[in-house]
């Protein structure tokens, strides 16, 4: 069952200026769509059984269409066969280049691409017709989703609705403008002077280039290529329909926001803390169509889940649904049942790769960020948590996911302790005054229309300012089992003095060999010391054990950089110079330590080879928020 | 795919770090010495890092010597003795099924990374190479999918196998079979009879006449990409063995075990 896409122009009867094109799998549902709502005419171009190439064509005829409209031509008989021709001649190149990206491998059909020129008009007039409803469930169901067709069959298989051609529903809704569809990798052609070239784009993902692999496909027969990047959400291919329907109406469900939004929380926010959250609150709150994006920037242990709260309660009671997206899957299923105590009215789901609650709806949505890609237009608002971490950070893809689920005039709210440079850039304005020429280096503002910062920890204690050692030789020591004063103390200390100790490395096979090297030098508390990396089958075990102090050192690659709160620990860096190791990443690590009350201060040690910038910079970002916290009690106590 | 990314776990390969793990899997699975430099080349040519390369779960040297399931003792398994009669000469597989395999097959097959038969066509070759005299074969007969599946998948894992592995080899691919039956996927049947009753006269003869053999006996290499209970290429065989006569002789060689 080969499908063919059929491409044709509508022109209005009214005013024969209008016309567009439009691709169709169906022509007959097409034509009794427009008779039920306008006289027209319809001029098919052509059909073929490439999707891609169908919509290629679209996007060509549409653009001569719009140039013979600026020149106020209206669209007659020659101007029909020049379009005929146009395709044609679009259709050969594209068939050729593409034979010279796959060369030496032979197309399933005689060609690559084929196209069958068709030399038909109908001429419709306008007759009251019954205007079929078929498409509200099926618009309900996919409403707020970016789905490839087969996404789109798992959807209705899970939410049990029956449909047994979803194709005439679909294409009315395309018509409607309720819904849009595209190939799931686009082609073009692109000309330059040099050489002519394809140039192929996953409409999901964005990724293009040597992303896009080109290949032999049963499928459609034709010429196909599919997207490498986003293979493990299905596969985005050129003769996939991708669907797109976006969420307009507020979300409403039963009874009003005002109880789903209710807000259970018994905790309660330091003076700093309250500022910030309501300065978040008062942004998702805004109604003017203003700024779209917010950064939280809240140092590490500062409480930044708690500050949501507001938020998410004040989008809530506007009827609207929240996304909160985060880089990991243990944070995905920390924080949902986090999340659903404090709002015990809301719905809550997780979402990630295995998730049985992947096609549900909810109130609040908490998915990874790979999941967020099925979502297009839905949210009002969208928290992106960690929005420094790997793989958000320079993902565009990613940013492209996040940013594309938020509803249009919707709100998206960055959280993060160490926001990239980018995102500073954007939303976190400059001093007033006196141009700096190293923006980075001065203090920032704590507050403005775009962001808010906090500088301090919720209990109020500074910081701990890590200790930079640059130890010549290093790595080499550590291999020999030569001594390294400044780690063997603090390893020393730590166990003297019963606190628990991480020891970072870069490389996964450093691990045994820093667990060697301290077997070696405290070998009766062998026991005590534990390493794990990200490919680690007892992982999870050994993190439960450290937590539990059965472990007291843990030696670590970055996998526990964040996300993990361990009362009365120190830190240690071994190697700090390693670029695994930048400013965010080091920021983050110092900020494992003194997160109680109880213990707020401890030691933040970074051992380094050779001087590294990102370990300089990363000291003056901790001092800088330290200073900017001091300066808001001194000016608190004197307003006291 | 660059060369210098590790298909499996998306890693660096660094190669000085890998040399060592290549020349101990070349030692291990080249025979004598005069193979050595070819599997060598072939090994080499893996785009898989160190880690990866040292997790290759290659099957040992003790197997079954018509199924080529890896064993304590080098005699015919449980499973084999109880077949009564055999038309697949034998079956050879590189490696354990494992869930580093499963894994990765299932990337290949029910992802659709397609640029994953650059490596398992090369694994392939290893196994060829390790078994049998190259140069013995007349054909390569990739197992059949059928049209409907095929439609649906947009590509036939065997088949990109194939072109490759006969291209690595020097041996014509022909399509000698034909899928008949829609068979329901493997994980949704259950048991080893209803396997094998399935697989019953799932293929038919795609017409092709076999050349002119080059040894006394035409002999061809059916492949697939997995051997579970092997009622797949056993019906294969059948099949080709009713329409070629006793002429021929039918070797299978897979990539999992």
């Amino acid at each position: 069952m080969v499908r063919e896409y059929l491409l044709y122009i509508k022109v209005g009867t009214e005013s024969l200026r209008l016309a567009q094109a439009y691709v169709t799998p169906c022509f007959s549902v097409d034509q009794s769509f427009w008779q039920e709502r306008e006289g027209c005419q319809l001029h098919v171009i052509g059909r073929s059984p490439s999707l891609v190439l169908a919509f290629s064509l679209r996007e060509l005829v549409n653009a001569q269409l719009e140039r013979r409209h600026a020149a106020s031509k209206p669209l007659n008989e020659e101007g029909l066969a020049e379009l005929r021709e146009l395709a044609i001649s679009r259709v050969r190149e594209t068939s050729a280049l593409y034979g010279r990206e796959m060369a030496g491998r032979q197309p399933l059909q005689g060609q690559w691409f084929q196209w069958k020129q068709e030399d038909v008009s109908v001429a419709l007039s306008r007759c009251n017709g019954s205007i079929e409803n078929a498409e509200k469930g099926m618009g309900s169901l996919l409403e707020g989703r970016g789905l490839l067709w087969e996404e789109i069959e798992t959807l209705m298989m899970k939410r049990a609705v029956a449909c047994p051609d979803m194709t005439p529903i679909l294409q009315r809704m395309v018509l409607a403008e309720k819904a849009e569809w595209r190939p799931g990798v686009r082609l073009l052609v692109k000309k330059s002077w040099w050489k002519h070239r394809l140039d192929l784009v996953c409409d999901r993902c964005g990724s293009q280039h040597e992303n896009i692999e080109l290949t032999v496909c049963h499928t459609c027969g034709q010429g196909c290529a599919y997207c490498t990047v986003c293979l493990g959400m299905g596969r985005s291919k050129c003769c996939t329909p991708y669907v797109l329907v976006p969420s307009r109406s507020p979300y409403a469900k039963g009874d009003g926001g005002a109880m789903r939004s209710q807000l259970c929380w018994t905790g309660s926010y330091s003076k700093d803390q309250a500022v910030a959250a309501e300065q978040a609150r008062r942004y998702v709150a805004n109604p003017r169509p203003g700024s779209r994006e917010f950064l939280i920037w809240a140092v590490c242990g500062a409480g930044k889940t708690e500050l949501l709260f507001p938020s998410v309660s004040e989008c809530l009671a506007a009827s609207g649904r929240v996304l909160i997206a985060t880089p990991r899957k243990d944070v995905v299923l920390e924080l949902a049942p986090r999340v659903q105590r404090v709002f015990p009215h809301a719905s809550v789901i997780a979402i990630h790769g295995s998730s049985q609650q992947k096609w549900e709806d909810a109130d609040i949505t908490i998915a990874t960020t790979h999941q967020v890609m099925r979502y297009y237009h839905r949210f009002p608002l969208v928290v992106l948590d960690e929005a420094d971490a790997f793989p958000y950070h320079n993902n565009p893809m990613l940013y492209r996911a996040v940013s594309r689920a938020v509803q249009p005039g919707g709100k998206l709210l960055y959280l993060s302790a160490t926001p990239p440079r980018y995102l500073q850039k954007r939303l976190v304005a400059k001093r007033r005054g006196g141009f700096k020429l190293d923006v980075g280096r001065s203090l920032p503002l704590l507050s403005s229309s775009t962001h808010v910062l906090l500088p301090g920890r919720y209990h109020g204690t500074a910081l701990p300012v890590p200790k930079a050692v640059t130890i010549a030789g290093l790595h080499k020591r550590l291999k020999s089992n030569r001594p390294i004063a400044p780690l063997l103390e603090l390893v020393r200390d730590s166990l003297q003095s019963e606190r628990q100790l991480f020891l970072f490395v870069p490389r996964i096979d450093d691990v045994d060999k820093v667990l060697a090297y301290l077997t070696k030098f405290f070998p009766s508390d062998a026991s005590l010391f534990a390493g794990v990396h990200a490919a680690d089958s007892l992982r999870e075990g050994k993190v439960v054990a450290f937590r539990e102090k059965r472990y007291r050192v843990m030696v670590t690659t970055t996998i526990l950089e964040r996300g993990v709160t361990i009362a009365r620990s120190d830190v240690a860096v071994i190697g700090a110079e390693v670029a695994v190791f930048d400013e965010a990443s080091l920021v983050q690590i110092a900020g494992r330590v003194g997160r109680s009350v109880d213990d707020p201060a401890g030691t933040v040690l970074f051992l380094q080879a050779d001087r590294s910038a990102a370990v300089r910079a990363a000291i003056g970002q901790i001092r800088r928020m330290n200073q900017l916290a001091e300066k808001l009690r001194s000016r608190e106590e004197v307003q006291a | 795919m660059s060369r210098s990314i590790c298909v499996a776990c998306a890693g660096r390969i660094v190669l000085q770090s890998r040399e060592a793990s290549v020349r101990r899997l070349t030692n291990q699975l080249s025979s004598n010495r005069t193979r050595y430099p070819a599997m060598y080349r072939l090994i080499s040519g893996l785009s898989l890092c160190a880690s990866c390369l040292e997790k290759l779960p290659v099957i040992g040297a003790a197997i079954c010597w018509q199924c080529g399931r890896e064993q304590e003792t080098e005699e015919l398994c449980q499973d084999c003795h109880k077949l009564t009669e055999e038309t697949l000469q034998s079956n050879r597989s590189l490696l354990r099924y494992n869930q580093w395999g499963k894994d990765l097959l299932s990337m290949y097959k029910y992802r659709g990374e397609e640029r994953l038969a650059v490596l398992y066509a090369k694994l392939l070759a290893i196994a060829v190479l390790r078994y049998h005299q190259v140069t013995s074969f007349d054909c390569i007969a990739p197992v059949p999918l059928h049209d409907q599946r095929l439609q649906e998948r947009g590509f036939n894992q065997v088949d990109l196998l194939a072109g490759r592995l006969g291209a690595e080899m020097g041996v014509p691919v022909r399509a000698l079979l034909h899928r008949t039956k829609r068979t329901a996927k493997l994980s949704q049947q259950t048991g080893r009879s209803a396997r094998e009753e399935s697989m019953d006269g799932a293929f038919s003869w795609a017409g092709e006449r076999l050349g002119q053999a080059k040894a006394g006996s035409y002999r061809i290499l059916l492949l697939d990409d997995i051997y579970t209970t092997g009622s797949t290429l056993r019906s294969c065989a059948r099949t080709i063995r009713e329409h070629a006569g006793s002429l021929c002789d039918i070797y299978s060689v897979t990539i999992y075990r």
